[in-house]
């Protein structure tokens, strides 16, 4: 494959974020290799109806 | 390659929290890592040494990512070698987060998170009944 960029004009006026979070990125430049990965778990399995037990605690 | 220069005027940022990175300048490799156990209570009890992370899969199973074996040949030409940027305006950078103004040559980020909720056990009816 072949791909070819032209780089011309690049002006931003206003760049308003309110959160950049997890493992987030925002890049005002150029790079060569981005790699973003995540795992995310949330209920059913984690949700737990019952008496209050504990969680197994952190040994380390 | 990458010759182009970023400028920005201003930057306005509340926050930069939990391992998060403020780059101005290039880099070359950066690699952000988080975990994260969000744990929800409907009674509010929680005690300093829960959360045993080595315990639950999200935080230890691979992410598999497939190579690039493509044949490519990529070339650009900076015609007008500016990112001009005027203002940035961010509330909070969280959990490993990166603003970066420059440029970069590798850069791989990974989150993992898990919630969980733990809630009283609902009242059945019969019980209620016998209470009354």
């Amino acid at each position: 494959m072949n791909f070819e960029v032209y780089n011309r004009e690049l002006i931003v006026q206003n760049i308003k974020i309110i959160g950049v979070a997890s493992s987030s990125l925002v890049l005002v430049g150029d790079t060569e290799s981005i790699q973003l990965a995540s795992t995310f778990d949330t209920p059913a399995e984690s949700l737990i109806i019952g008496p209050f037990v504990p969680l197994q605690s952190d040994v380390t | 390659m990458l010759a182009r220069t970023s400028c920005v005027d201003a930057i306005n940022i509340d926050i930069v929290s939990f391992a998060s990175i403020l780059q101005l300048g290039d880099s070359c490799i950066i690699n952000g890592f988080s975990k994260a156990l969000a744990v929800q209570r409907e009674t509010e009890q929680f005690y300093g040494n829960e959360g045993d992370l080595f315990s639950y899969p999200v935080y230890s199973e691979p992410i598999p990512f497939e190579p690039v074996n493509e044949d490519l040949s990529f070339s650009n030409h900076h015609l007008n070698p500016v990112i001009k940027v005027h203002n940035i305006d961010i509330i909070a950078i969280s959990s490993s987060s990166l603003l970066h103004v420059g440029n970069s040559k590798d850069v791989s980020m990974e989150v993992r998170v898990k919630h969980i909720r733990q809630l009283l056990p609902v009242p059945r009816e019969e019980d209620q009944e016998q209470g009354q």
